[in-house]
C-alpha cells in the first residue's frame, strides 16, 4: 500500500523533471543551427572554424559586393513574387468556385489540385525539366526561364493557398453577398468588393506563405535554373558541395531575414484588421 | 419552361465554376500530369551510351531497378531512413506537442514561435547550420573540448547519425503542428477524469491520450515519411558518401550521368511509394475521421 503510494508520489515528479529536460533539448536542438549561423555571418577569418576569434561585418560587405550572390538574391526574390501572385490567383479562385458552385467529380478535382504538394520537390523538378526542356515559345527557350520555375513553385504553392483560402471562405456570411446581388451587381463585381476585402487576412497570409514556400525552395530551382537564373538557395547549395565560407551563413542570414520581414507583415495586417473590426 | 430556365442557370453555374478552376487546373494538369505522363513514357525508353534518350520500349531500366545492387541497395535505404526518421521524429514531435498542450497558455506562442523556425528556414541553411555544427572544428567539438568531456577534437560530421538529426529537424515542424492540432480538440478534463480514477500519469497516456491521438499519429507519421522519402539534399549533405537514397540517384543520374530514362524509373519508384503511403494511411484511419491526407 505504502509501495503504491509512493510511487504515485514519485511518478509526477520523475515526470516533471523528464519534461523539463525535454524542454531545455527541444529548444537547444531547433535553436543550435539558426544561432550557430548567426554567430558565424559576423565572424571576421575566411574558414568555418570554433573559436571565433574576430568579428567583423566583413562577409555582409563582401556579400553585397559580389554581384553573382546579388543577382541570384534578386532572381530569388522576383521568382518568389511571381509565385505568390500566380499561386494565389489561382489558389483563391479555386477555392472560391469550390465553396460557392456546384462542381462535378468534387472529390476527383480536390485530389487532383492538392496531390503535388504530396510529391518530392526532385520528382516534381525532373518531370518539368524533362518535358519542358526542348520546348522553345517564339524562339526563346524557356527552360531555365524565370517563368518555368515559377510555375514549378506554384505546385507546391498553390494548393496550400487552396487550402487555407477554402477554410477562409468558409467563415464569410453570403447574406451580405446574396444582398450585393439583390443590388444589382454581378458576381465578379461582388467578389472584388464585398468578398476579397472579407479574407483580406486570408488573402495576404496566403500570398506571403507561397512567397516564402518559394524563397526556400531549391531542389525544383536546382534542375530548373542556369547560371543566370539561379536563386539564391541554388547558389548556396552548389558553393556548400564546393567549400563553405562564413558568406553562406551570411546568405542563410539574409534568406532568413527576408521570411522573418513576411512574417511580420503578416502580423502587422493582422493587427490592423482586428483594430480595424473591434473599431467598428 | 420553368425547369428549362433552372437547367440553363445550373449549367451557366457550372460554367463558371469550370472558369474559376481553369488557372489551378491548367496549372496542375499541365505542369504536373503532363510530366508525370512523359515520365512514366520515358521510363521504357532506351538509353544507348552518349544519348539521352532513344524512344522505344523497354523494361530493363526497371529490371535494373530489381537486380542491380546499387539500386536495390539505394532503395532499401531510402525506405530504412524514412521510417527510422519518421518513428523518431513522431516519437519526439508527439512529446513536444503533449508538453505544450499541457503548459500553461503563456509559454504556448513562445514554444509555437520556436516550433516554427525551421518551418521558415531553407532546408539549405539547416543543412549549412548542421554543417558549421558537426564536423572536428565545429561548434560540438569545441563545446565538448572546453568542456573537458572529451580530450580530442571530435567529428560527427558525415555519419547517418548527422543525416537523421539534420532529417528530423526539418520534419518535426510538420509533426508537431499536426499533433498539437489533435491535442486542442481533446477535453484536458479527460485526463483530470483519469488521474482521479486513480491512473497514474503513464496509464493515463497509454490508455486515454494516445486511442484519442491515433489517427494524429498515423498522419504525421506518414507526413513525415513522406517527406523523408523524397528528400536528398540533407541526407546526402550530411551523412557518409555510402548514403545512397533514391532522391540522390535520381539527381545523379539526371544531372550527372545524363541517363533520362533510368532517371525517370527512379522516380515513377518514388511516385509509387508516395501514393503507396497515401492508400495505406487512408485504409488505416478510422472511417469518422475526415482528416485529409
Amino acid at each position: 500500500m505504502s509501495d503504491a503510494l509512493a510511487r504515485r508520489g514519485f511518478e509526477p515528479v520523475m515526470l516533471k523533471a523528464l519534461g523539463a529536460a525535454f524542454m531545455v533539448f527541444i529548444i537547444a536542438y531547433i535553436l543550435i543551427p539558426v544561432l550557430v549561423t548567426l554567430v558565424m555571418s559576423f565572424n571576421d577569418a575566411s574558414m568555418i572554424r570554433f573559436p571565433i576569434n574576430a568579428w567583423s561585418l566583413k562577409w555582409y560587405q563582401d556579400f553585397f559586393a559580389s554581384p553573382q550572390w546579388t543577382d541570384a538574391l534578386k532572381s530569388s526574390v522576383i521568382i518568389a513574387t511571381g509565385t505568390a501572385i500566380l499561386s494565389t490567383v489561382s489558389g483563391i479562385l479555386a477555392a472560391w468556385a469550390f465553396e460557392r458552385f456546384p462542381i462535378p467529380f468534387k472529390n476527383v478535382l480536390y485530389l487532383l489540385i492538392m496531390l503535388p504538394l504530396f510529391m518530392p520537390g526532385v520528382v516534381l523538378g525532373l518531370g518539368i525539366a524533362m518535358t519542358f526542356g526542348g520546348v522553345q515559345i517564339a524562339g526563346v527557350s524557356i527552360y531555365g526561364s524565370r517563368a518555368l520555375v515559377m510555375i514549378a513553385h506554384s505546385l507546391w504553392a498553390m494548393p496550400l493557398v487552396f487550402m487555407l483560402m477554402e477554410a477562409t471562405f468558409r467563415t464569410v456570411d453570403y447574406r451580405v453577398v446574396e444582398a450585393s446581388y439583390d443590388l444589382g451587381a454581378n458576381p465578379l463585381r461582388t467578389f472584388i468588393e464585398i468578398v476579397v476585402p472579407m479574407v483580406s487576412t486570408g488573402v495576404i497570409s496566403s500570398a506571403l506563405f507561397a512567397f516564402v514556400i518559394s524563397l526556400n525552395e531549391f531542389v525544383m530551382a536546382l534542375f530548373l535554373t542556369d547560371r543566370d537564373t539561379q536563386t539564391l538557395p541554388v547558389l548556396m547549395w552548389l558553393s556548400l558541395r564546393s567549400a563553405g565560407t562564413p558568406r553562406l551563413a551570411v546568405a542563410s542570414v539574409i534568406l532568413a531575414l527576408t521570411v522573418f520581414a513576411c512574417l511580420a507583415l503578416i502580423l502587422v495586417w493582422y493587427v490592423r484588421q482586428l483594430r480595424k473590426v473591434s473599431r467598428n | 419552361m420553368g425547369g428549362n430556365l433552372l437547367m440553363t442557370a445550373q449549367r451557366r453555374k457550372q460554367r463558371t465554376a469550370l472558369l474559376l478552376l481553369l488557372p489551378a487546373l491548367v496549372i496542375v494538369l499541365i505542369f504536373f500530369g503532363l510530366p508525370t505522363i512523359f515520365m512514366a513514357r520515358m521510363s521504357f525508353n532506351l538509353h544507348p551510351d552518349q544519348r539521352l534518350f532513344v524512344p522505344g520500349f523497354t523494361f530493363e531500366h526497371y529490371a535494373a531497378l530489381l537486380s542491380n545492387p546499387v539500386f536495390t541497395g539505394a532503395i532499401w535505404t531510402t525506405v530504412k531512413l524514412a521510417v527510422m526518421a519518421s518513428f523518431a521524429t513522431v516519437v519526439i514531435g508527439y512529446a513536444f506537442a503533449l508538453i505544450v498542450w499541457l503548459k500553461p497558455p503563456r509559454w504556448r506562442l513562445l514554444l509555437i514561435g520556436v516550433a516554427l523556425c525551421p518551418l521558415l528556414i531553407s532546408e539549405i541553411a539547416i543543412i549549412f547550420g548542421w554543417w558549421m555544427f558537426f564536423p572536428k572544428n565545429g561548434l560540438l567539438s569545441y563545446a565538448l573540448h572546453s568542456l573537458g568531456l572529451v580530450n580530442d577534437k571530435i567529428s560527427l560530421m558525415y555519419t547517418e547519425f548527422a543525416a537523421f538529426v539534420g532529417l528530423i529537424y526539418v520534419t518535426l515542424p510538420y509533426c508537431f503542428f499536426i499533433l498539437l492540432s489533435i491535442f486542442d480538440g481533446i477535453d484536458r478534463r479527460m485526463i483530470e477524469a483519469s488521474a482521479d480514477l486513480g491512473a497514474p500519469p503513464l496509464t493515463t497516456l497509454r490508455e486515454v491520450l494516445l486511442p484519442l491521438t491515433w489517427t494524429g499519429l498515423l498522419v504525421a507519421f506518414s507526413q513525415s515519411f513522406i517527406w523523408t522519402m523524397g528528400t536528398y539534399a540533407t541526407p546526402s549533405a550530411l551523412g557518409p558518401d555510402t548514403l545512397w537514397t533514391v532522391g540522390y540517384l535520381i539527381q545523379e543520374q539526371m544531372l550527372g550521368k545524363h541517363n533520362w530514362p533510368l532517371a525517370a524509373a527512379l522516380s515513377m519508384v518514388l511516385v509509387l511509394g508516395v501514393a503507396a503511403v497515401m492508400v495505406l494511411t487512408r485504409s488505416l484511419m478510422p472511417k469518422r475521421a475526415s482528416y485529409h491526407v
